[in-house]
């Protein structure tokens, strides 16, 4: 596999950013929990205030079976603030199809992001893994990450549209 | 007590900057703390802002013994999930520790959870060190879950050095 492409998503790409959503879900047995569709992909990424940037690993045609995807890989990722040390990049997907890998093709895409963070001005580079995904935190670790739950004890929180409609319309204070 | 939450204008970074260092040292980790405030006024104010920030003012008549009438804040920022779209991340939060106790810091987090609906965020989320039993049991009373003991998510980074060996060996565009 030695002819890949690294390319920034653009509108046209939604389609199969969407079905590599759907396949790293599967990857992690949660599948049934996406429910973004391309018009929100398309929306919320290309428009005037992008919530996230996408990177797409692409193959030549002449490369695939059974006339299968080129695009086959994709890196999703958007920019968030550390109040003590600035701009952060946070690294939300990262998935290559299982058919591609061990061919360099993460690798080159987190060397990639990493450069898109030194060049942004961004101090460091966050994501999470969950604990039981051995082969994910193996690839992290090799490169030099480091496990903040662990080392520092943070733990991640989350609440809920319904809780979050209750605390906003409370009373007045 | 009589309290406001507003949004922070440009000149609110300097009292944004003080309550920073005043919940890193809450935190045990004040030498961590290398933004100014001339930073968060470049990162907060710009035409594409990195976070947004709520700030808790008191009246004059109940000013601290310092002089200060701003006594709290929250930091937030937008991000993206591939499964469900648009989401608010709360980085900081903080009452200085003479107002507590008096409805501010739920006053805030109900303002963040307002623009976080308005903006159509599915969800809102947070990170919490592990022995901080107070803020623990504030954000589970108001119907957070923990998402690292729950589904085994850890956070990871890389940063300084790490980062820097990563960027280096990325693709020349």
């Amino acid at each position: 596999m030695d002819r890949f492409k690294l390319r920034k998503a653009e509108p046209k790409d939604v389609p199969d950013i969407l079905r590599l959503i759907k396949e790293l879900a599967k990857y992690e047995d949660m599948e049934d929990q996406v429910i973004l569709t391309e018009k929100d992909l398309l929306e919320d990424g290309f428009g005037d205030h992008p919530f996230y940037h996408c990177i797409v690993a692409e193959v030549p045609s002449d490369k695939q079976s059974n006339n299968g995807p080129v695009v086959i890989g994709f890196a999703m990722y958007y920019f968030t603030y550390d109040p003590w040390i600035g701009k952060l990049l946070y690294l939300e997907d990262f998935f290559v199809m299982g058919e591609y890998r061990g061919f360099g093709i993460g690798s080159e895409i987190l060397k990639l992001l990493s450069h898109t963070a030194v060049k942004t001005r961004c101090s460091s580079m966050h994501f999470i893994v969950a604990e039981g995904n051995q082969a994910s935190i193996e690839f992290y670790k090799r490169r030099g990450a480091a496990d903040l739950s662990l080392e520092e004890g943070w733990r991640l929180f989350k609440i809920d549209k319904s809780s979050l409609l209750k605390m906003s319309s409370g009373p007045e204070e | 007590m009589n309290f406001k939450v507003r949004a922070a204008r440009k000149e609110d970074c300097k009292e944004i900057s003080r309550m920073i260092m005043e919940l890193a040292v809450y935190e045990k980790m004040a030498d961590q703390v290398k933004t100014s405030h001339e930073e968060l006024e470049r990162d907060g104010f710009s035409p594409n802002p990195f976070y947004e920030c709520l700030i808790a003012e008191v009246p004059d008549e109940h000013k601290t013994k310092d002089g200060y009438t701003v006594v709290g804040y929250a930091l937030y920022f937008y991000t993206y999930s591939t499964w469900k779209g648009r989401s608010v991340y709360m980085e900081d939060l903080y009452v200085m520790p003479d107002f507590r106790g008096k409805g501010i810091g739920k006053g805030l987090m109900a303002k963040v959870a307002q623009v976080g609906v308005e903006k159509q965020c599915v969800r809102l989320q947070l990170s919490v060190l592990e022995w901080n039993k107070p803020s623990l049991d504030f954000y589970i009373a108001k119907g957070a879950e923990d998402l690292t003991a729950k589904e085994g998510w850890h956070f990871l980074r890389f940063d300084g050095q790490t980062l820097d060996t990563l960027a280096k060996e990325a693709p020349k565009d």
